[in-house]
């Protein structure tokens, strides 16, 4: 905290947990010199659920309705890294054209998650209308974003452990889709979308360009998309009772089924999956049960928000807006 | 996938004091090391020219209270520059604190405190080691698997006295667990 040079009495202003501006319920203790920011702190855990306590205690079919409370903007996402976790614990094979669907809707709910964030994020600015017409009033978003800064570099990025847009903003070309493919994000033809500059208008262009990019994605799966079945039938059967009558051959193409739950095996992994606001995790440890032993949430957002105090510092205090509204956080992510 | 190689170099170079467990499988790289030296550890691969594992990606404390040390802390840990992951796990129990990677990893400031207040595992000389998502005055670690899934208090706004208040939590009915396994079958083990 570097000390003031003009006055000693410095303001300390609490934003939040409840301002139209704050995205959710995000509090922020500030400490002004004038219009200066001498020191920001974040203040977490306003919309803590203890989502993964719950998890402990619920089959992975029982868990869905609850994770997409995590990032209620991009849902598709994490029931996506839901049943993959599941999925890869136990080696289960997914049909290709079930694949190309989770693509579809990965990247349509990644398009939503920007729009979403730029029709809020330019009424942070001042403007309302974009929120309505984000993309034929480009140009003017353009001109705003001249006045907002909130800058750091490619290194300090990677020591902060940032992912998604505000990495690949920084000079990182650094894209799960791409390094680390899941699904069938390499059949299909799409540039990794970055700048080097490291501040809130590359963030923006990353973001923007990105919806372009999932939308080419999205014509291809749509394009090249395979037939067949949708879902795995074979794991659809009743582990436990092998010679159950519902195992049977008729039964299986009934429209209603029970969930195939079965139970987790003694092995521990990470699966990762691109989410529209970085990397989102999860660490599942089964324990030979149905319910998992530890199911470890990693929200892009909470690692996201973890270096605005270092954007803020020696703005002003109408900045604090524009960089967090940059940054592109969901408490609903940050608290779990 | 991965780039395996690195770890294979790590492994063999480190001293057994530091790894003394090493695990590769489809499922990821796992080390093991002692409450030590997740440190010196951890700025090993942090800027050795071999690794470069320069990106935490989190912390977490896993619960295993059958173990004779009970927690296990797990740094997992991304190298941007070879493209592959390693996890760090260290077993702790209730008084053995972890030794803080906060300087060479920023990131972990916020993990490190999270790990804190869900399984109460500490770290020595951490700055900041306040609770990050409970409230103010909680009690216990929430994610000990000895912490009750129902929590101890309930809290809600009290309209006569103008507050929210937090007073121990009564439940109707107990919390009750059903045979997921099969819902159609009848249980055959009663």
């Amino acid at each position: 905290m570097s000390l003031p040079l003009t006055r000693k009495d410095l303001m300390i202003v609490n934003m939040g947990p409840q301002h139209p501006s704050m995205h959710g319920v995000l509090r922020l203790i500030v400490t002004l010199d004038g219009e200066d920011v001498i020191d920001c702190e974040p203040i977490l855990g306003y919309l803590h659920r203890g989502i993964e306590k719950i998890t402990e205690n619920r089959t992975i079919i029982q868990y869905l309705p609850y994770v997409t409370r995590w990032d209620y903007l991009a849902t598709i996402t994490k029931e996506a890294i839901t049943v993959n976790a599941p999925e890869f614990l136990e080696n289960i094979q997914i049909p290709q054209r079930a694949n190309y669907i989770r693509v579809i809707m990965l990247e349509l709910s990644r398009i939503a998650s920007h729009l979403l964030w730029l029709g809020p994020f330019m009424a942070d600015l001042g403007a309302q209308t974009p929120f309505f017409y984000i993309f034929r009033e480009r140009e003017l978003i353009y001109d705003l974003f001249e006045a907002a800064t909130g800058f750091f570099r490619g290194e300090e990025a990677v020591n902060w452990g940032l992912s998604g847009p505000m990495l690949r903003a920084s000079g990182i070309q650094w894209d799960l889709c791409k390094v680390d493919p899941y699904e069938s994000y390499n059949q299909f033809d799409w540039k990794v979308q970055w700048q080097k500059e490291g501040d809130s208008l590359s963030r923006y262009l990353v973001r923007v360009s990105e919806m372009r990019e999932s939308i080419k994605i999205i014509q291809q799966a749509v394009e090249k998309i395979p037939g067949g079945p949708y879902e795995n039938l074979e794991v659809r059967r009743f582990k436990k009772a092998k010679n159950s009558e519902w195992n049977d051959f008729e039964y299986r193409f009934l429209g209603k089924k029970p969930s195939p739950n079965f139970e987790l095996s003694k092995q521990e992994l990470y699966v990762r999956v691109e989410a529209p606001k970085g990397e989102l995790g999860i660490y599942l440890v089964g324990d030979d049960c149905l319910f998992p032993w530890r199911w470890k949430i990693r929200p892009p957002s909470f690692i996201n928000l973890q270096i605005l105090p270092q954007l803020v510092k020696k703005m002003k205090l109408a900045d604090i807006m524009k960089i967090l509204g940059s940054i592109d956080i969901i408490m609903g992510e940050v608290d779990r | 996938m991965d780039n395996q190689s690195i770890f294979q170099y790590s492994w063999e170079i480190l001293p057994k004091k530091w790894v003394h467990k090493m695990k590769r499988s489809e499922h990821g790289n796992r080390s093991y090391t002692n409450t030590d030296y997740p440190f010196p550890l951890l700025c090993f691969l942090k800027w050795h020219t071999y690794t470069r594992v320069q990106v935490l990606i989190d912390i977490c404390g896993v619960d295993h209270p059958s173990r004779k040390r009970r927690f296990e802390v797990v740094h997992n840990l991304l190298s941007t520059r070879y493209n592959s992951r390693i996890r760090v796990q260290t077993s702790a129990d209730k008084v053995t604190r972890i030794s803080p990677v906060v300087s060479p990893f920023p990131s972990a400031d916020r993990w490190e405190r999270e790990v804190w207040d869900m399984s109460g595992v500490s770290s020595i000389n951490h700055l900041d080691l306040r609770r990050i998502s409970t409230d103010y005055g909680f009690e216990g670690h929430p994610l000990r698997k000895d912490f009750p899934l129902s929590g101890y208090v309930e809290v809600w706004y009290d309209d006569p006295e103008k507050r929210v208040v937090s007073e121990p939590i009564e439940m109707t009915q107990e919390f009750r667990y059903f045979d997921f396994a099969s819902p159609w079958e009848q249980r055959s083990d009663g």
